[in-house]
This record gives structure tokens, C-alpha cells and sequence, in this order.
């Protein structure tokens, strides 16, 4: 039967049949190569250090260790209590040192300034440093996710 | 012999290769100097390709590996350090006639219709050219080099929604690591070449279809055949341009030869006085320059849209200046200059 009037003719209804299964075709392929292009990444769930390696901290002093691929700094504070943190700027992702003296934090990047309690307090840092909670086991500190 | 060249002549068209380039004509007025940066731009190119596949040959793009091989490709490859040093000087020299180039065709207005598609497609290659600047300086992987990554990747982070996607696509994963060096290198030397080609080849396509345009206040005189012939008076005249481009470019490359820092190390400070290359300096003041919050949004983010309106605005320059030669175009050719003093006042300032 033939139809009196119809939206599209028999070749652009044959052409939208080939190009939509040939774009439907290309499509499932994109998902498989997003997924191959980003790497599975976990962030470490704690991170056990010797304790006997940072015993001889004195207050105000400061000694780094790996957060997975990130830098963590592990400080004793002014009560002789242990704070760490992700020594990565919350500015532009540098990592930042700790200035014993100055008992500061300092990003060289843009010049950002935290407190030795990781509050930032001058240049274009947004945030505070990232805290991670400290504890005592055995012979070894674990430094886990906070909260 | 004449058989054999006949032969080839006619299964490669040398024949009609030679009539286009002959018949092919560049106006002669008193903007004309202009025309050699596009060639120009060819050559460092040509060099980039060269250089860069020899220093391929040494190259280890592992994070164990890289600063080494660097470091030897200075010290014990024959004449290695030259090689690294005109790479590195090429480049430099590339992108600053990249933007003379640019700056040139915006002020002579260019870019007017039917020109639009050729200077789009020139945005895209300049993007191209300091996305090569981009990725290439990752690879030494010292100390400078992995701070001005860290900066330069986690800058798209500030963008809600895609953002965090952007830069772990960009870093391969959450943190610069190894992943990125392999990652860069691979897009340096085989990702971003087939797109400068493809596009190059669209641009000048676009450039011989349109032909050279004439500014509009130029002094050209069509009716007294104020024209060179490309073949072979304008090639001439090309070649002397590049042997003295050359001449200055291995004069430089010797006498200032790039340094190379300690490798890399994930877990150390970022060094004091990092920068990027000179024509990121702009963008690293303006990043600088805004402050945490801004009007009650985060100031990186204030700093990314300020620079992505930028880029489109310059983009979309021929759509926009769609009357060049009335008052609209005018205030156009102001804003340009606005802009090109902006960049070099931040460059400088930053260099203070």
C-alpha cells in the first residue's frame, strides 16, 4: 500500500536507518575506552609507619612519610600530641613544606601560608590542609582518613 | 634519464604543481612582511619534528627513567645537549611567531570574511602549539617541571561537574605520577602531531582557496600588478628569512642551552621560584592575582571563566567583528590592543 503523504521518503528513511546504527554502533564503543583511559585509583585507607623512626620528635618539629602518592606530613604539636596532614596545597594541588621555625606551612607555588595547625591564613589557599587522624599501635603510628 | 623524469612529472602532476606555484601570487604592499610568520612558523616545525625524533631515540618516558635519560641524551649522547637545546629553542621561537602571526593577522583585520575558517583554524593550532609547550615540559621530570604539571592539570579541577574529570583524564589518575609522563609523552609525540597536521593541512587548504589577503588600508595597488610571484620569487626571498631564523636559532640554542634540575621527587616541597614557560606567564599572574573567594564563588574558578571567555572571544573574533571597517570594527581593533597590552604587562609584571 502506498501511503499518500509521508514524513520522510523511502532513501531518508533507508539513510537514517544506516547513519543512526552506524552512530548507535560507534557509541558503545566509546564507553569501554573511557573506562581503559582512566586508571582505577583508591586513596590508602591508613598507613602504618615505625613508630621508633619519628620518636624523636620534639614539639613543633615535623617529618614527612607517603600518603600513597601524596605527601603526608606527621607533626608533634605543642602538647607533644602527633597531628598529620596531606602536605598538598588546597590551592593548585603543590606540595607545601613545614617551616619549623616560622612554625608555618608554606606552598612555593603561589605563595600560600597555613598555621602549623594547617588553617590557611594568607595568599590564595581557599581551605585548610587536609587532616589525618593519628593513633598508637604496638610499635607502629597509623595514620587513617579522618572521619 | 629524460624518459624517467617525464615519467615521474607526470604520475606525481609536477606539472601542475609548478603552474599553481607559479601562477600563485603574493600582493606586494606595505604590510607585506607579515606574510613570511606563516612560513616561519613552518620551519620551526619542520626542525620540532626532526630534533624531537632524535631525542625520542634516548627518551624513557618511565618515572624512573626520564630525568636519567634526559640527562644523559646531555652528557653522553654525541652532540646531545644541541639537540635538546634547538628542541627546547624551537619551540620557544615556534610559539613566539605563532602569536606575532596571530597578532599580525588581528590588527590588519585579516581575519574578515570569507576568512573566518582560516583564522578558527588557527585559534586551534596555536592551542595545539602551547598544548605541545605544555606536555613537552613535563618530560625532563625535574623538580620545576612536576610542580608547573601539578599547577597546570589540577587548573581545570575548579570547573563544576566535569572538572575533577578533566584532570584525572589529564594527570591519569588522581595525582601526577608516572601515569602522566607516559601519558604525556605519548600525546606529545603522537596524539598532538596528527592533529596539528590534520588541522594544518584544513588551514592551509583554506589559505590557498581564499588566497593572501590584503589589508584594508594597505596601499595595494592591483592595477599596476603590484604582485610577487610564490615561485620562485617569494620562495627566494622565504629562504633567505629562514636561514637567518636559523642562524639565530642555533646561536641561542649554543650559547644558552636549557639546564636540567634533579629528578622529580612525588613526596618533596615544590621548589621556591616555580614558572612555567614565558607564554603561560600571563595566565599564571592572572591566577594569582585572584584571591581565594570572589563575590562568594572560589577565585580559581572566577580565574578559569575569565580565561576560557577569553579564548572563545578570541575564537570567535572574525564573527564578532563582522563590520571591520565601521565604528563596531574599530572598538574591536581598541579591545585587541587592550588585550595584547594586558598580556604583556602580566608577563613583565610576573617576571618581577
Amino acid at each position: 500500500m502506498k501511503l499518500k503523504y509521508s514524513l520522510f521518503s523511502r532513501r531518508e528513511f533507508l539513510n537514517g536507518l544506516l547513519g543512526g546504527s552506524l552512530l548507535a554502533f560507534f557509541a558503545t564503543l566509546i564507553g569501554p575506552v573511557v573506562q581503559f583511559i582512566f586508571p582505577p585509583y583508591k586513596e590508602p585507607d591508613e598507613v602504618k609507619l615505625p613508630a621508633a623512626d619519628y620518636g624523636g620528635l620534639q614539639p613543633h618539629e615535623a617529618k614527612g612519610f607517603a600518603w600513597g602518592a601524596k605527601p603526608g606530613i606527621l607533626k608533634k604539636a605543642g602538647d607533644g600530641s602527633l597531628v598529620a596532614f596531606v602536605a598538598v596545597c588546597s590551592h593548585l594541588d603543590c606540595n607545601v613544606a613545614y617551616l619549623p621555625n616560622d612554625r608555618k606551612f608554606y606552598c612555593a607555588c603561589h605563595q600560600g601560608w597555613y598555621d602549623e595547625n594547617g588553617k590557611n591564613i594568607a595568599g590564595p589557599p581557599p581551605s585548610p590542609l587536609r587532616r589525618l587522624a593519628v593513633s598508637v599501635e604496638g610499635d607502629s603510628l597509623v595514620i587513617k582518613k579522618q572521619g | 634519464m629524460k624518459k624517467i623524469r617525464a615519467w615521474i612529472y607526470d604520475r606525481l602532476g609536477v606539472a601542475e604543481l609548478s603552474k599553481f606555484g607559479m601562477k600563485k601570487e603574493v600582493p606586494l604592499h606595505s604590510h607585506t612582511i607579515w606574510y613570511y610568520t606563516g612560513s616561519s612558523i613552518l620551519l620551526f616545525m619542520g626542525i620540532q619534528v626532526v630534533t624531537g625524533v632524535m631525542l625520542a631515540f634516548y627518551y624513557n618516558p618511565t618515572i624512573k627513567d626520564a630525568n636519567a635519560s634526559v640527562a644523559r641524551i646531555m652528557t653522553e649522547i654525541p652532540l646531545g645537549w644541541i639537540i635538546r637545546s634547538i628542541h627546547s629553542w624551537s619551540a620557544t621561537f615556534m610559539i613566539a611567531i605563532v602569536i606575532i602571526h596571530l597578532l599580525s593577522i588581528a590588527f590588519t583585520k585579516a581575519y574578515r570574511a570569507p576568512r573566518e575558517a582560516t583564522w578558527m583554524t588557527g585559534v586551534l593550532l596555536m592551542i595545539a602549539s602551547l598544548a605541545f609547550g605544555f606536555t613537552g615540559y613535563l618530560l625532563p621530570w625535574d623538580d620545576l617541571s612536576l610542580a608547573a604539571t601539578k599547577v597546570g592539570t589540577d587548573i581545570p579541577k575548579s570547573i563544576p561537574v566535569v572538572g575533577a574529570w578533566v584532570t584525572s583524564l589529564l594527570r591519569g589518575g588522581e595525582d601526577v605520577t608516572g601515569d602522566t609522563i607516559s601519558r604525556f609523552f605519548i600525546v606529545h609525540v603522537c596524539v598532538l602531531p596528527l592533529a596539528i597536521f590534520a588541522i594544518l593541512g584544513v588551514h592551509l587548504f583554506l589559505v590557498q582557496r581564499h588566497g593572501m589577503s590584503v589589508p584594508l588600508k594597505a596601499g595595494h595597488r592591483p592595477e599596476k600588478n603590484d604582485f610577487l610571484p610564490f615561485w620562485p620569487n617569494f620562495i627566494l626571498r622565504e629562504s633567505g628569512v629562514w636561514l637567518v631564523l636559523f642562524g639565530v636559532l642555533l646561536t641561542t640554542a649554543i650559547v644558552l642551552a636549557p639546564s636540567l634540575g634533579p629528578a622529580a621527587d612525588l613526596m618533596a616541597p615544590a621548589p621556591a621560584g616555580i614558572k612555567p614557560e614565558w607564554y603561560f606567564l600571563f595566565m599564571f599572574q592572572t591566577l594569582k592575582l585572584f584571591p581565594s573567594r570572589i563575590l562568594g564563588l572560589n577565585g580559581e574558578l572566577a580565574a578559569v571563566a575569565v580565561m576560557t571567555v577569553g579564548f572563545l572571544l578570541v575564537f570567535l573574533l572574525p564573527l564578532l567583528d563582522n563590520r571591520p571597517a565601521e565604528r563596531k570594527g574599530r572598538t574591536i581593533t581598541y579591545a585587541v590592543y587592550a588585550a595584547f597590552l594586558y598580556t604583556i604587562a602580566l608577563t613583565v609584571w610576573s617576571l618581577l
